[in-house]
């Protein structure tokens, strides 16, 4: 019984400490990503999951994959042109550029191990899944 | 010579009747395993790269899922018709497996068949920009059937 406690309390401590420890090692607040698309295929696929390091502008490059904030929530694709106050990025298996994104949106870039993207296949499965049950805020509806 | 007794009985002791009964649970779930596996039907797929802007080549076979050739920004269909002769309601599961998985959508998975009906499932295959000109994309499609019951 206290065996099974024990691995109990390991297993939180694991699952409430890793993206903690990692958004400390990382340097960012989403040190985590789920692919959710094919739009990075064959670089990343759907379901991976993936590691996201900080970076500031002067940092980035040409051919990096990076993560960026927009209405609908994050995109994953590459950076194709660098400007003075916005960048241009494009999946990999798309045919179009993306629309320009402010610096302040980009999250950071996909950390990488001898230049490439570090991923664990079907784990972002977990996260698709789970974002499909999510139970959503009430809607506040004022009336007078 | 009493424990030497007591050691002959233990070695012919017969299993326990849990262990009779996990035995026998054991033995169902790999004939069953072994049913649905050989029941499955099993397709070789494949899609050819080629270079163009609005090319495809078709290959009519019904033995394989062939795409054909697709250049970039192209789209393959194909079909595959499951028939439920039975009164059994099935469980249909589809589980691709090689190259070709991330690029083969389906517009239908895990559902089910009701028996006495038939069913279509549509593959489609779309050349993404970053596909590489002369490659073969292929793989294996399972096409399970569980039968789950009237």
């Amino acid at each position: 019984m206290l065996e099974a406690l024990i691995w109990v309390v390991v297993f939180g401590l694991i699952v409430w400490g890793l993206p903690r420890a990692l958004a400390v090692w990382l340097e960012t607040p989403y040190p985590m990503a789920s692919v959710t698309s094919s739009s990075m295929w064959p670089a990343l696929k759907r379901g991976d999951l993936i590691l996201i390091e900080g970076v500031s502008k002067e940092e980035l490059a040409v051919g990096d994959i990076v993560v960026w904030k927009n209405a609908e929530g994050f995109t994953i694709h590459r950076v194709v042109t660098l400007n003075q106050k916005t960048l241009v990025t494009k999946g990999d298996g798309n045919f179009e550029d993306d629309e320009p994104v402010r610096y302040e949106d980009v999250v950071g870039r996909s950390f990488g191990i001898r230049g490439k993207p570090a991923r664990v296949a079907y784990l972002g499965f977990v996260t698709i899944t789970l974002s499909k049950y999510s139970i959503s805020k009430p809607d506040i509806i004022f009336s007078r | 010579m009493e424990d030497l007794q007591n050691m002959e009985e233990n070695q012919k002791s017969p299993m326990s009747k849990g262990e009779k009964v996990l035995l026998v649970f054991g033995a169902l779930v790999v004939l069953l395993l072994f049913y649905i596996t050989l029941d499955a039907n099993k397709y070789r797929a494949e899609v050819r790269v080629i270079e163009g802007a609005g090319a495809v080549g078709v290959n009519p076979t019904t033995e394989l899922l062939d795409f054909g050739d697709l250049s970039r920004g192209t789209s393959a269909v194909r079909r595959v018709s499951i028939e439920n002769e039975t009164g059994i309601r099935m469980w249909i599961g589809v589980v691709r497996l090689g190259s070709i998985t991330d690029l083969l959508r389906l517009d239908k998975n895990y559902f089910v068949l009701q028996g006495h009906t038939n069913e279509r499932i549509e593959f489609t295959v779309y050349m993404p920009a970053s596909g590489e000109v002369g490659t073969m994309y292929s793989g294996r499609v399972f096409v399970f059937r569980i039968p789950i019951g009237w």
